[in-house]
């Protein structure tokens, strides 16, 4: 890792006054055990998978909803804005503590409370992994839906934050689709419950609102998850065509025929090249990109589906379409598009890591301007992505070492953004506004739209008290310029997620 | 307080003169309101908002106006705000799934919009056709397919929102998938217009099942019916909605006045075929019912002349509930995923509460559909929520009480 000539802000020398008298409080109330306060313990949290860098000035691990909200009120006394914060997989520095104060990490709060299997309900503290969660349903035949690529290390509490989605959202929804009821953490340390244990509740959906706010409304202490019934069958297919744009195709077609398979994911012809050797899932070497399709319902359904989801691919000029026969051979098929992060990072010293949403008719000239930006900066890119939501995930890759890198790679990314925002799309399908792309939230909204989303902010009582500098521009202290907020979105490489 | 003549012309400077109607149309509760307009754009809405705000009166948004007896009575009723005129499809992309509409089309208009391509908004069908979208989204009501399909708030991709500020807000865009900022359409979604007006919605849309069937099953008594309804929910078949009858709710809709499940079948032929055979197999008894029935059950719903309350209960126990609902001389029925039940007939206030006592102890709710105002005014209509939260939200956005003053309680 290095990238220490970057513009990351640096992280507080020294201790604010009354350092001492915070620490002496949090421990009183939630055990020395659970505080972390030595600068060689907070090191580890200072960044989340990005490199962005911000060393908390302590950090507590909360056992009960109670502690949270005795460590939000400590921290409010003592004036020191609050993080929370969960397995650290977020990839747009939602959890970098900008401005100090106390990260609050619930990892030590991971418990599956309840499996209520008649009524399809879970009840989970936040610290729970979303594949722990998944693994513990599927006996009874059922399954939570939201499955981000990192569901082997993401907390369930950082899904509900960042309405995270998967390669499964496509047919089923993100996180805001499955979260039926929250206890949360308020500032001011006030407990709440947000929704209930059904599809609906009356009111004001208070519930829907959260799911998204990245921890600057209120800490999620429990959650309330809606599980489905897993599909009695599933057929997973790989479509081979020559180019990114002729898969491009092919997504929109699917989507004509009135088909909305529950996955279609596209990785190109770089991260094939990275995830074949490792995985020897029998992908072609030589293809330009391939869509990973997946259909599912009554056995009856899904042959229909499936053979017209390989008509719509054959005549947008697929060359190859492969059928998984067995389970073994659908998993093997998946892992690909699992392991392929891993695959980059392993490829490259970093890489830039960037989300963007289109219009799905929008999508092969968009990736047309995808490949043509990055080749223009000399990046090498690797696209691995939920097409059929028209959610785009290209890598670029270089090395920080190299003189003028970081910043070419961060105005290449940028002009990416653009490309999206002009194509009718959005700046972030799932990982978040976070510190990284607060600043291209006025490409979006109007001022008026953005003080209306802090009016939300005020009304909950977080304005600048929880997870301060995220989500929307401006903000005390926070660090100005879009450049180093961007460096929020970098990764290092080598990392195994 | 009472509005007066110079408030009154205040508005009408703040808007073109062809706008304004009759005040005596717009009746809600009883009331008569001071004055009425109809504008045809969110700028105009806006402008009529914010003109209402510094000069104190309070406006009531009016779609279809099939729904102004949900939530407390208001409080207070100066300005009829009539949306109808907010009649615009704005785009339609059928190849993206997507549409955008202005608030006041109905969804009649919407959903033969969508057909013609072979698409539709899949939210549960209306009591009549003539209901609005934004009224729709602020009244957040569902009926048997909810559990199978989403919800309005879960269809919903973007929307512009006019507020007594004046400006005219956006959340969301036109892509089906987005976490640029706040869900702030949420958040107008069930709020009965205490929040803002809403103008403009992008939706995403669904294909059109190729084939739909409405089955009728039949099984011993109501608990039988309960347990046939959750193995074909198990089955995960091709459905729609499965829904429980209770007997004097069968009657309601025309069939024998026997416990019964109702089930809609919904999908591609081959699907279709399949799940019709397996429901046969689940309940040799299975025959076709009047698609009629579907339609009939919602007006059942929808009151006029009777109490109608929504219960959630979880899914295992919507049974015992219905049972016990028709032996107190309600008609009730359950749509069984989502954990509803409806009752309709006469009751009274005590026994409303001791209900929705029973429906919280099992993590569900109590919401009154329809009701006259006094029984409105006895028994809180919604139910408990977050009221500090909902009190801060309403400071904010709407910190003058202008949007249906009272809808949520005294002083929101
Ligand atoms: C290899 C890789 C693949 C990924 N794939 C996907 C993907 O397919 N789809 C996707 O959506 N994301 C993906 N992500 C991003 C990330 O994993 C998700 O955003 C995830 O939900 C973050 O969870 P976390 O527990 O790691 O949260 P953190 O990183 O710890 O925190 C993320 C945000 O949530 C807040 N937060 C965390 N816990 C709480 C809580 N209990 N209460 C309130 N706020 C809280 C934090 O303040 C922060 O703003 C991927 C990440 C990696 C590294
Ligand atoms: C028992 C029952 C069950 C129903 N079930 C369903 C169902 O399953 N599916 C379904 O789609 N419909 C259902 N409906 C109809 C639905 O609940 C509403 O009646 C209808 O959608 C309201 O539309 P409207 O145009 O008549 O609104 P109105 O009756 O005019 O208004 C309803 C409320 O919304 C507010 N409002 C209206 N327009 C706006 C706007 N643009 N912005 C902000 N606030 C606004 C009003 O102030 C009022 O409080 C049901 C109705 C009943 C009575």
């Amino acid at each position: 890792m290095a990238t220490s000539s970057t513009a990351a802000p640096p992280a507080s020398p020294g201790h604010p006054a009354g350092h001492a008298a915070l620490v002496r409080d949090l421990q009183n109330a939630l055990g020395a055990a659970a505080v972390l306060h030595l600068p060689e313990d907070l090191i580890a949290f200072e960044y989340d998978a990005t490199i962005e860098r911000a060393l908390p000035e302590v950090v507590v691990f909360p056992a009960t909803t109670e502690d949270v909200s005795a460590a939000v009120r400590i921290a409010e006394q003592h004036l020191r804005p609050v993080v929370p914060r969960g397995s650290g997989s977020g990839l747009s520095g939602g959890a970098v503590p900008l401005t100090g104060g106390v990260l609050v990490v619930l990892t030590k709060m991971n418990r599956i409370l309840e499996i209520d299997r008649a009524n399809r309900v879970a009840v989970l503290q936040p610290g729970v992994i979303n594949l722990q969660l998944q693994e513990a349903v599927a006996p009874h035949g059922l399954l939570f839906a939201p499955d981000p690529s990192s569901q082997r290390v993401c907390s369930l509490g950082g899904n509900v934050a960042n309405n995270s989605g998967g390669p499964h959202t496509l047919a089923h929804g993100s996180t805001v689709n499955h979260v039926l009821g929250l206890e949360v953490v308020l500032p001011g340390g006030r407990i709440t419950r947000l929704g209930g244990r059904l599809v609906d509740a009356p009111g004001i959906d208070l519930r829907g609102l959260f799911v998204g706010s990245e921890g600057t409304l209120g800490i999620v202490t429990e959650i309330t998850v809606r599980l489905v019934r897993a599909a009695p069958a599933v057929r997973t297919l790989v479509a081979v065509f020559d180019s990114v744009e002729a898969a491009s195709e092919a997504v929109s077609a699917i989507i004509r025929r009135g088909i909305i398979p529950v996955a279609l994911e596209m990785l190109d012809r770089e991260i094939i090249r990275l995830v074949e050797p490792r995985i020897h899932a029998g992908y072609p070497l030589d293809a330009g990109a391939v869509l990973l399709i997946e259909v599912e319902g009554l056995a009856e359904g899904v042959d229909a589906d499936g053979a017209a989801v390989e008509e719509a691919c054959h005549l947008a000029g697929a060359r190859e379409i492969r059928v998984a026969h067995t389970a073994a051979e659908r998993d093997r098929l998946w892992e690909a598009r699992k392991v392929g992060i891993g695959a980059i990072g392993a490829a490259s010293p970093a890489f830039y890591l960037l989300d963007g949403v289109v219009p799905r008719t929008r999508l092969p000239a968009v990736m047309r301007g995808v490949m043509e930006t990055s080749a223009r900066y000399g990046f090498r890119v690797a696209n691995i992505f939920h097409a059929g939501d028209g959610n785009l995930h290209p890598n670029l890759m270089f090395d920080p070492d190299e003189e003028g890198a970081t910043a070419r790679v961060l105005e290449c990314a940028e002009e990416i953004m653009r490309l999206c925002v002009d194509a009718g799309g959005a700046v972030t399908g799932e990982h978040g506004i976070g510190l990284e792309k607060r600043s291209y939230m006025e490409w979006i909204y109007s001022p008026a739209d953005l003080a209306a989303m802090h009016a939300v902010r005020v009304a909950f009582g977080g304005a600048e008290r929880f997870n301060p500098c995220k989500v929307l521009p401006g903000g005390h202290g926070c660090a100005s310029g879009h450049g180093a907020e961007a460096m929020a979105a970098i990764r290092r490489g080598s990392d195994s997620v | 307080m009472t509005a007066t003549a110079t408030d009154l012309d205040r508005l009408r400077h703040a808007l073109p003169r062809d706008l304004e109607r009759s005040s005596q149309h717009y009746v809600v509760d009883g009331v008569t309101p001071a004055i009425a307009f109809a504008p045809n754009d969110g700028s105009e809405v806006a402008a009529l908002l914010h003109a209402a705000d510094e000069a104190g009166l309070t406006v009531a948004p009016l779609g279809a106006r099939t729904a102004t007896g949900l939530g407390r009575p208001l409080a207070r009723y100066d300005v009829a705000l009539d949306l109808r005129g907010l009649e615009r499809v704005i785009e339609y992309v059928p190849e993206d799934l997507v549409v955008t509409v202005q608030a006041g089309v109905t969804l009649a208009t919407l959903q033969a919009t969508l057909r013609e391509h072979g698409q539709y908004l899949p939210t549960d069908p209306s009591p009549g056709d003539e209901v609005t979208v934004g009224g729709l989204l602020a009244s957040a009501r569902s009926g048997a397919w909810r559990g199978h399909l989403p919800a309005a708030r879960d269809l919903i991709l973007g929307m512009a929102v006019a507020l007594p500020s004046g400006d005219v807000v956006h959340s969301g865009g036109r892509v089906v998938k987005n976490v640029t900022g706040f869900d702030m359409h949420r958040m107008h979604t069930g709020a009965l217009g205490a929040l803002g007006v809403v103008v403009e919605a992008t939706f995403k849309l669904t294909p059109l099942p190729a084939v739909t069937r409405t089955l009728l099953l039949s099984a011993a008594n109501i608990e039988a019916c309960g347990d046939l309804a959750r193995r074909v929910w198990d089955a995960s078949l091709a459905v729609r909605a499965i829904t429980v009858l209770g007997a004097r709710a069968a009657d309601g809709v025309m069939l024998p006045p026997v416990p019964a499940v109702l089930v809609e079948v919904a999908g591609s032929p081959a699907s279709a075929e399949r799940t019709l055979r397996e429901l046969r197999s689940l309940a040799p008894s299975a025959g076709e019912a009047p698609v009629e029935t579907w339609g009939r059950l919602r007006r059942l719903a929808a009151g006029p002349g009777a109490t109608v309350l929504r219960l959630g209960i979880p899914p295992a126990e919507v049974e015992t509930t219905v049972a016990a609902l028709e032996r107190s001389g309600m008609a009730a029925w359950a749509h069984l995923a989502a954990g509803v039940v409806i009752a309709r007939g006469d009751i009274a206030a005590s026994e409303v509460e001791a209900l929705r006592a029973l429906a919280v102890e099992r993590g569900g709710f109590l919401q009154i559909e329809v009701a006259s105002a006094a029984l409105r005014k006895a028994v809180d209509p919604m139910g408990e929520q977050e009221r500090l939260l909902v009190a801060a939200l309403k400071q904010q956005f709407d910190p003058r009480g202008t949007l249906n003053p009272g809808r949520w309680g005294a002083g929101l």
